[in-house]
């Protein structure tokens, strides 16, 4: 009986050490970073950001569309630029401009998976934002990266 | 029957598999998560003693479940449950509780497969839902498919969007395999949960598997597409949560066909089951609801039984902008509504009536005109420019007379041909038997297990022979496996007449798990013969007959089963009847043009035209000059092309980059070079698209679902419409 006891805790054992994550699994993580376009009182209509992870532990796994409807739809990408971990976001809007955000506006979230200890940087470089008339207009990018629970 | 072929191993699968003593079709599978050599290390050293350590234990499980009926499942469950299993029973009894309470079913469910898996070896199948049914309706996790096409000259832009449902009561992995055009530049992945729209990336292959396998594992709601064969693709949906709803939408572009002045316009909805054969475990496997794993193959298709139902439907409407008058259009396979907005335009709806997606849909139009001249299409963008030509054969072929011909007719009379479809094939050989002239001469070739002919040599196409052949005809019946490589070598192994020109017309399904091999014997094989392959029945492999066609130097052409065999049979012997435009070159005039595809120009044949693709640079007004020879003569045609005036499309760069990626495949059947895939990958990666090596991959980082991995659920699909379930699909 002794025997079989020992047979089944090795066995259990062997189990539970076989459902352990491999290192680099135990590492990896998700999250998301949502990006905003700031167009002031202008309606914003169409937008061209550049979203980089800069330090080599993230990658992109997946662009969400922004809140307001009008920037539902996720955003295109530029796939050569997206083999370096920099994406170059591009969208617009076709929407009545009374449909079209203003102020600070959520257009997108980019979501990532690091598999690294040290924390992913990421860098936004403003490219340019257009209103209804497709006329460039002054506003500010930013991002923010979002808090998991 | 057909002969299964011998099952290989699974290879590092980390799945334990237990199957009832008792034969009564029952099985538990339970997958238990590892990790990589470790984890089958583990399971080798101690799983086996754990086994019989369990059996020992002084536990009622064995007894209670063997044979016993539980209340509270309605179910008989067979075997025998130890610690490390009660959380499969859980999950077992949530699935349950999804079900009528007066359920007569029986269903045992497995966890899903370990986060170990070899990829080839993950999906679909790394667990598995598995039920005994009696004629009714199957509960699945795909709901419907909606398609919506739009053509503009002749380039469709598709978008497919998969609607998947969680009807259990337990968490699910959802795995569908499914077909596209072969064709298909698919360059948009987007998953859809509630209002919120995730684009996915496109990533290496194996790098996607890794991303999509972590998300699951960590219970995020991810989806991955891969590509197994150009013309198959498995859509994987992780941790759908019960009762909730996540769609996939996928989007391409790609080429119609023309033929004898039709448009082709095709969507297929079922992949049919192949046959693989002995020693190959990278093919497709038909396996029957629910029996994973049971044809060693690295993908397996589950199907449905006779008599079951499952609640997928499919919608689809196709808008057609032909740029000229569209004179008529045809729809054979489905009941369809049409409306022409003008007579330029068409849209046409399949009716919801025949929404059941079990065979290709074939939507065919005619414009005005008695002869349409080739076609330029060009696109600009930061990357420069691309154009497609389509390349008509000159007029003047039509008027020229052939020479004798050797015909050689290779019919595929395996299970999946039974029935109707060999009986299409049949009626099209007889019609070609009697359409041959004396001065030709004919052979008859059949394949299954085996190949065998009519007879040594050729036969002079005297009444006499013919009345032979037919009746050799007569006597064939659809059964056995697929073993297309002994009719290949059987019809391109045979003693040809130099004096006439020699055309092996393949009659066949397609339904096999190694094209790669056969191509590459094609490519070896051909000498002086020409292929034309015919795909009979209602979900041909079409990538596999258009390819046979390509390699061949001839054509493909495609017999429905309600159409006409005659037909199909007359317009052939029209297309040989004249000799084809052979060694093309292109003189491309003042258009600095690199990088076409297909590189080897394809002989022109009357009513079949190519389609051309490459880049482009400089904007003249030119005259592309086609010199080729017909017969001893040399010919040349000019097809005044002005890049500035050609209508515009957008996806050309997508259709160029997938020409780009067939071109090299088609390559590496002829000639092995690892250099091959790194090309292939990097330009579906510029490009964003699906290729062999490319994945695209959507995770939803924003919240993590509730509980552990779900169980995976292969979606099973109906066979196609007119083959017969028990000639081709695996049981046990």
């Amino acid at each position: 009986m002794k025997r079989w006891l020992t047979i089944f805790c090795f066995g259990l054992a062997a189990g539970l050490l076989a459902q352990q994550p491999a290192p680099e699994e135990s590492r990896s993580r998700f999250g998301a970073v949502d990006i905003y376009v700031d167009s002031g009182s202008t309606p914003l209509a169409a937008y061209q950001l550049e979203f980089a992870a800069t330090n080599g532990v993230a990658r992109i796994v997946g662009i969400e569309g922004g809140e307001p409807a009008a920037f539902r739809e996720p955003p295109f990408y530029d796939p050569k630029a997206m083999q370096h971990e920099r994406v170059i976001l591009a969208s617009f809007s076709t929407a009545a401009v009374a449909d079209l955000p203003t102020g600070k506006t959520r257009v997108a979230t980019v979501h990532y998976q690091t598999t690294d200890t040290q924390p992913p940087r990421f860098e936004l470089k403003f490219q340019t934002v257009g209103d209804a008339q497709g006329t460039k207009i002054s506003a500010q990018a930013s991002f923010m990266e979002r808090k998991m629970p | 029957m057909r002969p299964r072929p011998k099952r290989q191993p699974v290879g590092t699968r980390s799945t334990a598999s237990l199957t009832s003593p008792k034969n009564d079709g029952t099985r538990w599978n339970a997958s238990l998560p590892g990790s990589g050599a470790l984890a089958l290390w583990g399971i080798l050293c101690f799983a086996l003693p754990l086994c019989v350590a369990v059996m020992v234990l002084p536990s009622g499980c064995a007894k209670k479940q063997s044979g016993a009926t539980s209340p509270l499942l309605n179910a008989r469950a067979v075997g025998y449950g130890g610690p490390l299993l009660s959380g499969l029973r859980k999950d077992a009894r949530s699935a349950f509780a999804a079900l009528p309470a007066d359920s007569d079913e029986l269903w045992i469910l497995a966890r899903g497969g370990g986060d170990a898996v070899a990829p080839s070896d993950e999906a679909p199948g790394s667990g598995a839902l598995m039920a005994k049914i009696e004629e009714k309706q199957v509960p699945m996790p795909l709901k419907h498919t909606d398609v919506r096409a739009s053509v503009s000259g002749y380039i469709g832009a598709v978008e497919v969007t998969q609607q998947f449902l969680n009807p259990y009561s337990s968490k699910i992995e959802a795995v569908y395999v499914f077909p596209l055009p072969h064709n298909a530049a698919v360059n948009e992945f987007i998953m859809t949960i509630g209002e919120r729209r995730i684009r996915g990336i496109i990533r290496e292959r194996q790098e996607a598997e890794q991303i999509y396998r972590e998300a699951r594992r960590q219970g995020y709601v991810a989806s991955l597409l891969t590509q197994e064969r150009p013309n198959v693709f498995t859509q994987s949906v992780a941790n759908i949560e019960p009762g909730k709803e996540i769609d996939v939408n996928i989007k391409y572009f790609h080429t119609l066909d023309y033929a004898d002045g039709w448009y082709e316009f095709v969507f297929p909805m079922v992949v049919g089951p192949r046959f693989n054969p002995p020693g190959l475990t990278n093919g497709i496997g038909a396996v029957a609801r629910g029996a994973t794993g049971i044809s060693g193959q690295g993908t397996e298709i589950h199907y449905l039984r006779p008599g079951e139902r499952t609640g997928h439907d499919i919608s689809l409407k196709v808008e057609v902008d032909a740029g000229v008058p569209i004179e008529e259009f045809e729809c054979k396979t489905h009941q369809v509504t049409s409306e022409a907005m003008t007579p330029e335009r068409l849209v046409v709806t399949l009716n919801p009536t025949d929404s059941l997606p079990n065979k290709d849909f074939v939507l065919r139009y005619r414009v005005a005109g008695q002869r349409i001249k080739s076609s330029l299409l060009t696109h600009r963008d930061e990357r420069g420019g691309y154009f497609t030509l389509m390349l008509y054969p000159p007029e003047e072929l039509g008027a020229l007379k052939r020479q004798p011909l050797e015909l050689v007719f290779v019919l595929d009379c395996s299970g999946s041909m039974s029935g109707r479809p060999i009986e299409q094939a049949k009626a099209a050989v007889a019609r070609g038997l009697r359409l041959l002239r004396p001065g030709d001469s004919f052979q008859l070739v059949t394949f299954s297990i085996t190949a065998s002919r009519l007879g040594d040599a050729p036969l002079e196409a005297t009444a006499e022979n013919v009345q032979r052949g037919l009746s050799y005809l007569s006597s064939l019946q659809g059964e056995g496996g697929t073993m297309m490589i002994e009719g290949i070598k059987a019809a391109l192994d045979f003693p040809h007449d130099p004096q006439r020109l020699r055309f092996v017309c393949f009659l066949t399904d397609g339904y096999i798990g190694n094209e790669a091999e056969i191509l590459g014997e094609i490519h070896r094989r051909l000498g002086a013969s020409r292929i034309f392959s015919f795909g009979i029945g209602s979900s041909v492999n079409r990538y596999l007959m258009d390819h046979m066609g390509k390699a061949g130097r001839g054509a493909v052409a495609y017999l429905g089963l309600k159409e006409s065999a005659a037909r199909i049979m007359e317009d052939f012997f029209e297309r040989i009847s004249h000799p084809a435009l052979t060694d093309l070159q292109i003189d491309w005039g003042g258009l600095q043009v690199s990088e076409v595809f297909p590189r080897a120009l394809p002989d022109l044949f009357v009513g079949r035209p190519v389609i051309l693709t490459g880049r482009f640079a400089g904007n003249q007004d030119t005259g592309v000059r086609v010199h080729g020879r017909v017969g001893d003569q040399p010919m040349q045609v000019v097809i005044p092309t002005t890049p500035a005036e050609a209508a515009t499309h957008q996806g050309l760069p997508s259709v160029w980059a997938r020409m780009k990626i067939t071109a090299l495949a088609d390559q590496s059947t002829r000639q092995p070079d690892p250099d091959l895939s790194r090309q292939v990958k990097q330009v579906a990666l510029d490009y964003s698209l699906m290729s062999a090596f490319t994945a695209f991959v959507a995770v939803d980082s924003s919240r993590r679902t509730e509980g552990a991995q779900g169980t995976t659920v292969p979606v099973a699909v109906p066979v196609p419409d007119g083959v017969k379930y028990d000639t081709t699909v695996e049981e046990k």
